[in-house]
């Protein structure tokens, strides 16, 4: 048993730590001086992942991938996690789209939309949930009818996260209402601009307005957008939604917000102390450090499997679900610790952090609902991993 | 990268829960409970010995077996499943201390092949845990000294012909061994919660001589280390027997016309079991690989194992007794025996807030 990284990693980590000194040092000067619109520095920053040969690491070289060994995919999420560097700003299609497209798409799909996708060129967003469809996503209503060479859309998507400013839609729709409804479901790539498209912002619980919803009124999407065949659109997304989560990173980014918590609980204070010589927020901060050794343990223990081409299967739920969980006990340690200041707006001279602690509770409370809720986790974990009877009527 | 279980390691663990599942039942166990201490039989004692295993994870120079320590951890943890008494992971702690301690290669030998039962002693009646709070100090003299006080707790003293005693000598922490048949030696049964023994050993003037002090400060820390995380294995493999038992129990046990387990209510109590259960095994290999590369993480990793384990091992008991409904609730059913085991072992070397103070220690330390 050993957790280290071949020389030959060890080296492409090195040089990649070289590459974000230079890279991410001017993309933050950039950002900071304000001089270019910020979703435009952002695109501009995932072309600059993208030259420097740090996106698409799993991908096939002929549509803009590395080829990289799956080693050489975490050095890489672990040192992007570990700087603070942003998220490329396609993180969707790159993480859903792109692998779904490499598996199912035709060739000339892959050609025409992955090196694209890569390069921030086409930003693309995942229309997938409705309002009656979320948990159960395969009920999904917005109906798509063949007509000629083309497919009618009508119908409503929603929690569409980068919906206002995606070039790129991918959608699930129903093409055949009469069949079991994981039959009746095709897979269409829609271009924003189509005609009868309107999308709307949605403001989230923490303030922000990441995601959108989205109607469609007679949208003509052409049928060479149809991925895989018509009705097999269920089966083609699934075999990507277990992809999403693999790999430290997740842990790391964790890392960081309780190595901030552990540095504002040192630097408030509570009474005569400092709030981190109070025994209960030692005891506090010791369970969340336990939490998050036990997540990336668990996580070397994922990739192990990985590296020696076991699949991840129903185990990725357990990392899913613990992740979120501890996120939002990091989220709620914050407010304890903070105190009576807890409460104070982040433009207020008395915030904490300049509202950091805030963001950070709600940011965490998104997590056990997106991709997957925590309830729905904990079915697939008794089903998939436990084998008991199922709970509910399907 | 490659952090998973080697073959050996993997056969080793079935064998083990083998053996168990085959020479041990919780019948035994409750035996223990109405007759205290629950004992292994002198035929079985000699077959567990012959496994080879209390000396798996020494050196092979020391007559061991070349293992990490994580393949002891695995032991302790398919015996902590099948309720099968802590000798075991006594012994496995014991044959450790004595070749850290660089200790008479006889003695070893003797230990490791079963002939003789070694008991470490630490705790005394003080309330609390750890290295730290040991007080009994030895009077000293040219060749040796005379040992007076007590210690408490000793895991399996009912059995051991000899102790490893905790003391504070001019040097620091050192063990100092004493016979059980030594003059001025008395050892009086605590009865363990779950049944299994663990005494009061009382010394007044008990002689010692300088080649009966083994150990320094450094290396009883890393026997605590070593035993602590043997503990937390044990309260692994014990919440896993459980979760296995109660799942089984939900598969079948039907009410309303269809099988308990359908209803979330149920099912997610036991996913969340089995979360936890991930999360405890994570903790368990890294606890064990920090100290066999001796990181300087060790100390944090093997308390975050601990404080996990004894929280996990106690709710994991207590939920299959829940979950098993009015049968759970039953002295016939094991769970009680889980769930006895798993209070004793969460109170054994360190509580949940001790361990986490040792974690938060760490964080507040100016390395970290």
């Amino acid at each position: 048993m050993d957790l280290k990284f071949s020389p030959q990693d060890e080296q492409y980590r090195e040089r990649l730590r070289a590459w974000l000194d230079v890279n991410l040092k001017q993309h933050q000067a950039v950002s900071k001086a304000g001089d270019v619109e910020p979703v435009q520095a952002a695109r501009d920053w995932q072309k600059t992942l993208c030259e420097g040969g740090y996106l698409g690491l799993s991908w096939p070289r002929e549509y803009g991938g590395q080829e990289a060994s799956l080693t050489q995919q975490v050095v890489v999420s672990e040192e992007l996690a570990r700087s603070g560097a942003p998220a490329p700003i396609n993180t969707i299609g790159i993480s859903i789209l792109g692998p779904t497209l490499i598996q199912h798409g035709s060739e000339e799909q892959k050609q025409r939309y992955l090196p694209k996708i890569l390069n921030g060129e086409e930003l693309w967003c995942q229309g997938f949930s409705e309002p009656g469809a979320g948990s159960d996503l395969a009920s999904l209503q917005t109906r798509a009818v063949a007509e000629g060479d083309h497919f009618v859309v009508n119908g409503q998507k929603v929690w569409t996260s980068l919906g206002m400013i995606a070039d790129w839609c991918f959608l699930l729709v129903r093409t055949n209402p009469g069949a079991p409804k994981r039959e009746g479901i095709s897979y269409l790539l829609c271009n924003i601009k189509t005609p009868g498209i309107t999308v709307r912002p949605l403001r989230n619980a923490g303030g922000g307005s990441h995601f959108c919803e989205m109607f469609f009124d007679d949208v003509r999407i052409p049928r060479e957008n149809l991925v895989g065949e018509v009705n097999g659109g269920w089966h083609i997304a699934r075999s990507t939604l277990d992809n999403e989560r693999s790999g430290l990173s997740g842990v790391i980014s964790i890392e960081n917000s309780l190595d901030r918590l552990l540095q504002i609980s040192a630097s408030l204070n509570r009474g005569k102390e400092r709030a981190i010589d109070s025994d209960s927020v030692q005891q506090q901060l010791a369970q969340l450090w336990i939490e998050k050794e036990g997540l990336k343990y668990l996580g070397f223990r994922n990739l192990s499997d990985q590296i020696a081409n076991r699949p991840p299967g129903p185990a990725a739920s357990v990392g899913k679900l613990f992740a979120s969980r501890l996120r939002q006990k990091i989220g709620k340690a914050g407010f304890d610790i903070a105190g009576p200041l807890a409460q104070v707006g982040k433009k207020s001279p008395h915030s904490i952090a300049r509202g950091r602690l805030q963001a950070m509770y709600f940011d965490s409370l998104g997590y056990s609902i997106g991709g997957g809720t925590s309830e729905i986790m904990q079915n697939i974990i008794a089903e998939k991993v436990l084998g008991l009877p199922r709970s509910y009527e399907d | 990268m490659h952090f998973e279980l080697s073959e050996e390691q993997n056969a080793i663990y079935d064998l083990v829960v083998g053996f168990m599942a085959d020479k041990w039942s919780g019948d035994n166990r409750r035996q223990g409970l109405d007759s205290y201490p629950c004992q292994i039989p002198g035929e079985l004692l000699r077959e567990v010995a012959d496994l080879g295993f209390y000396g798996i994870s020494l050196d092979e120079n020391s007559g061991g077996g070349g293992e990490p320590l994580l393949t002891s951890a695995l032991i302790a943890e398919a015996a902590g499943g099948g309720l099968f008494p802590s000798l075991l992971t006594t012994t496995l702690v014991a044959a450790k201390a004595l070749d850290l301690c660089d200790a008479d290669s006889n003695w070893l030998a003797k230990v490791i092949s079963g002939q003789q039962t070694v008991a470490i002693a630490i705790e005394e009646p003080n309330g609390c845990w750890g290295l730290d709070s040991i007080e009994l100090t030895p009077q000293m003299d040219g060749q040796g000294g005379y040992l007076s006080g007590s210690k408490i707790l000793v895991s399996d003293g009912d059995f051991a012909q000899v102790f490893l005693v905790a003391a504070l000598l001019p040097d620091g922490p050192a063990f100092i061994r004493v016979n059980a048949n030594a003059e001025g030696v008395e050892i009086n049964s605590m009865r363990r919660l779950d049944g299994q023994s663990i005494v009061e050993l009382e010394m007044k003037d008990v002689r010692f001589e300088q080649d009966d002090v083994l150990g320094d400060g450094a290396i009883l820390n890393q026997v605590y280390d070593i035993w602590t995380v043997l503990i937390a294995a044990d309260l692994l493999g014990n919440a896993q027997s459980v979760l296995r038992m109660t799942t089984d129990y939900a598969k079948e046990r039907q009410q309303f016309a269809r099988p308990i387990g359908s209803f979330q209510a149920v099912a997610h109590r036991l996913a969340d079991i089995q979360v936890d259960v991930e999360i405890g095994r994570s903790l368990l290999y890294g606890a064990c690989l920090a100290l066999e590369e001796e990181s300087d993480e060790a100390t944090a990793l093997v308390s975050a194992a601990k404080a996990w384990m004894n929280d996990l091992g106690v709710n994991a008991a207590e939920t299959g007794l829940q979950l098993h409904g009015g049968i759970g609730y039953t002295w016939e059913l094991d769970i009680h025996l889980h769930l006895r085991q798993a209070r004793s072992n969460a109170v054994t070397l360190g509580d949940s807030k001790y361990h986490r103070a040792r974690v938060a220690s760490h964080l507040m330390s100016p390395e970290y």
